[in-house]
């Protein structure tokens, strides 16, 4: 019996798929674009959720924060309507939470409210967060210019404002902002200090477009002086769980469990990389239809391949070949075809991923060049068994009488 | 000599009940290692179908062809394809050299199917083409060479595994006169040098070259 040589049969193939160059590249063209669709959407999602990762990091870690209303559903994701809740905590809240909390650094409360932010002719919306001086020592926050507002300001509930780095060059331009008064309200506010950038948010509201104001000055020219949100600094990752479940305890003396959310950054993240996973397996689905679309060009071209070399078919046979022998040779010119394809598409989409990153956060990661690999042998399998079978089914008569 | 060959009552039919039509009946027919046979009849004859039979591309209706001591009605196509790999040599009209293709990697095709290690794969094609007088051209695709030298090319491929039988159908038949008469020449080389050749033509003149000449018509052997 003789054996077919895998290895000398995929050279033929690879003899016959290049034969015809012009036509082996238009064949691999849908597959080209797929796995460069597939490469780059997995590379954008990735390096999103890497860069959101980042940002999180670089606001400090080991904290419990407490939002008012009912932030995240029961799947891990957010809950829209819970954003637009009317609760807020109060001063004796935060009191409450300092007194009864151990092993923690600070209670940080945090008062927002939208407001328009005038210097000269100059008027910008921007978002006033009416905080602490423990916010800017556990929130990281390094200044460009200037200093954070001091407990002594705190106390005597003086007019004074941190800006983001955004608002601050909105506001400002060219001028130095370190003592200038900005209208915001009715009140005028002395810039104390400008906050060094801190990156875009992707769409939401960015970081560097808050102004900072002590809280009780906050309260002054705020409509309401309910608390939206408290931070408590942790001093060892390991109590995170713990303190959560503490806080909780405190807070449903008062309020119901509806009301407000305990939750830590991871609780966040995860639920940030929940939505980006499905996104990004959506949209790679999407780009996964024209590597299906290639595959049924491929298995097109094998079929007229097929029927254009029935003579040679017939040849193959004649000088021995088996079935399996001519099997084997059409499939692996249909795989061929999808790798040839997948190999320049992954090559395409690791240049356009490059390309992107500099405008936008994109990484290449070995899994999806693996996936994005075996997707395209796979494709050339399952649309070449067809032809390979008719081809390898052919009599050997009747193939050498084709005309 | 030993017998070779042996057909058995041999009958191919093709077509449905209405449309039965016999293109072999009852064929008894032995060939001898070493013979050079002729077999000729008038278009529509048979002896296409003959040839087919022979060379096992094709299954009989009915009786047996036993090659050496094999008989070959029983085998499966893997076998049948094993069996005409090692055992038989084929010359066609066309040609059927595959295009783009060397004539040394024409040569060698065989070999792909054959038990035969890869590296000895280009020394052996190349002493084929030597043998039949082409060796200069290895390199060269259908494309660039003649009728008559791609017709050698396919005398090479057909030696390659040294079968026991060549079978040539028509083989002169798109050749001119001097290069028609050269690839018989090569045949009858061949045949002197052991080969047992089975020609297959309608040109009386050429199969009178054989030792022994078989006439087809209808069917049917006539003498």
């Amino acid at each position: 019996m003789l054996k077919p040589n895998p290895r000398e049969l995929l050279k033929s193939s690879f003899k016959s798929i290049f034969k015809n160059k012009t036509r082996t590249l238009l064949t691999s063209l849908g597959i080209i674009i797929g796995v460069t669709s597939v490469i780059l959407l997995i590379s954008i999602g990735n390096g999103l959720k890497s860069f959101i990762n980042d940002q999180f990091e670089s606001l400090g870690s080991n904290f419990v924060i407490i939002t008012a209303g009912k932030i995240f559903n029961e799947e891990g994701g957010f809950n829209n309507e819970g954003a637009y809740t009317t609760f807020s905590f109060n001063k004796k809240d935060v009191t409450t939470l300092k007194r009864k909390l151990k092993n923690i650094n600070a209670v940080i409360p945090a008062s927002q409210s939208t407001v328009k932010a005038k210097f000269q002719d100059t008027i910008k919306e921007s978002m006033l967060i009416a905080t602490t001086t423990d916010y800017a020592i556990y929130r990281k926050q390094k200044l460009k210019q200037g200093r954070w507002f001091n407990e002594s300001e705190e106390k005597k509930e003086s007019k004074v404002i941190v800006l983001g780095s955004k608002i601050a060059k909105n506001l400002f331009q060219n001028t130095y902002p370190i003592n200038k008064k900005v209208s915001i309200g009715s009140a005028n506010f002395k810039v104390v200090g400008v906050i060094e950038e801190m990156g875009g948010t992707l769409g939401g509201p960015s970081f560097d477009d808050y102004i900072y104001t002590p809280l009780e000055t906050g309260f002054n020219f705020m409509e309401n002086d309910g608390i939206q949100s408290i931070d408590i600094a942790v001093k060892n990752k390991e109590d995170i769980a713990l303190i959560k479940k503490e806080v909780e305890k405190i807070l449903l003396e008062n309020y119901d469990e509806d009301k407000f959310s305990v939750f830590d950054q991871n609780k966040i993240l995860s639920s940030i990389n929940t939505i980006l996973n499905t996104l990004t397996i959506a949209l790679t689905g999407i780009a996964a239809i024209s590597l299906v679309v290639g595959g049924i060009g491929i298995m097109n071209i094998m079929l007229v391949s097929v029927t254009e070399r029935t003579r040679e078919i017939g040849l193959r046979k004649a000088v021995g070949a088996y079935p399996r022998a001519i099997l084997l040779q059409f499939l692996f010119e249909a795989v061929i075809l999808s790798v040839f394809g997948g190999s320049i598409g992954i090559l395409l989409g690791s240049i356009g991923t490059i390309a992107l990153s500099n405008f936008f956060p994109a990484k290449v990661t070995i899994e999806s060049i693996l996936l994005a690999f075996g997707v395209c042998c796979a494709v050339g399998i399952i649309f070449g068994v067809a032809p390979a079978r008719r081809a390898s089914k052919l009599s050997p008569i009747d193939a050498l009488r084709y005309e | 000599m030993p017998t070779l060959l042996q057909l058995k009552n041999v009958t191919k039919t093709y077509g449905s009940q209405n449309t039965k039509f016999d293109a072999l009946k009852n064929i008894n027919l032995k060939i001898d290692s070493g013979e050079f046979v002729s077999i000729t009849g008038p278009s529509g004859s048979g002896k296409s179908t003959l040839m087919h039979i022979i060379g096992l591309l094709d299954n009989p209706t009915s009786g047996k062809v036993i090659l050496g001591n094999e008989n070959t009605s029983k085998l499966k196509e893997n076998q049948l394809a094993s069996l005409r790999n090692k055992s038989l040599g084929f010359v066609f009209q066309q040609f059927n050299l595959l295009s783009k293709t060397s004539s040394l990697d024409n040569t060698i095709l065989p070999l792909l199917y054959s038990n035969i290690p890869q590296k000895e794969h280009k020394k052996l094609g190349i002493k084929m083409l030597d043998k039949v007088k082409i060796k200069n051209k290895a390199s060269n695709t259908p494309a660039q060479l003649s009728g008559g030298e791609q017709q050698r090319v396919a005398i090479a491929r057909a030696l390659i595994n040294n079968p026991k039988i060549i079978l040539a159908d028509e083989p002169t038949g798109n050749l001119d006169s001097k290069s028609g008469k050269n690839i018989i020449k090569l045949l009858k080389r061949l045949n002197k040098e052991g080969k047992t050749i089975i020609l297959v033509t309608h040109d009386l003149s050429l199969a009178k070259l054989a030792n022994r000449m078989i006439t087809i018509k209808d069917g049917q052997i006539k003498c």
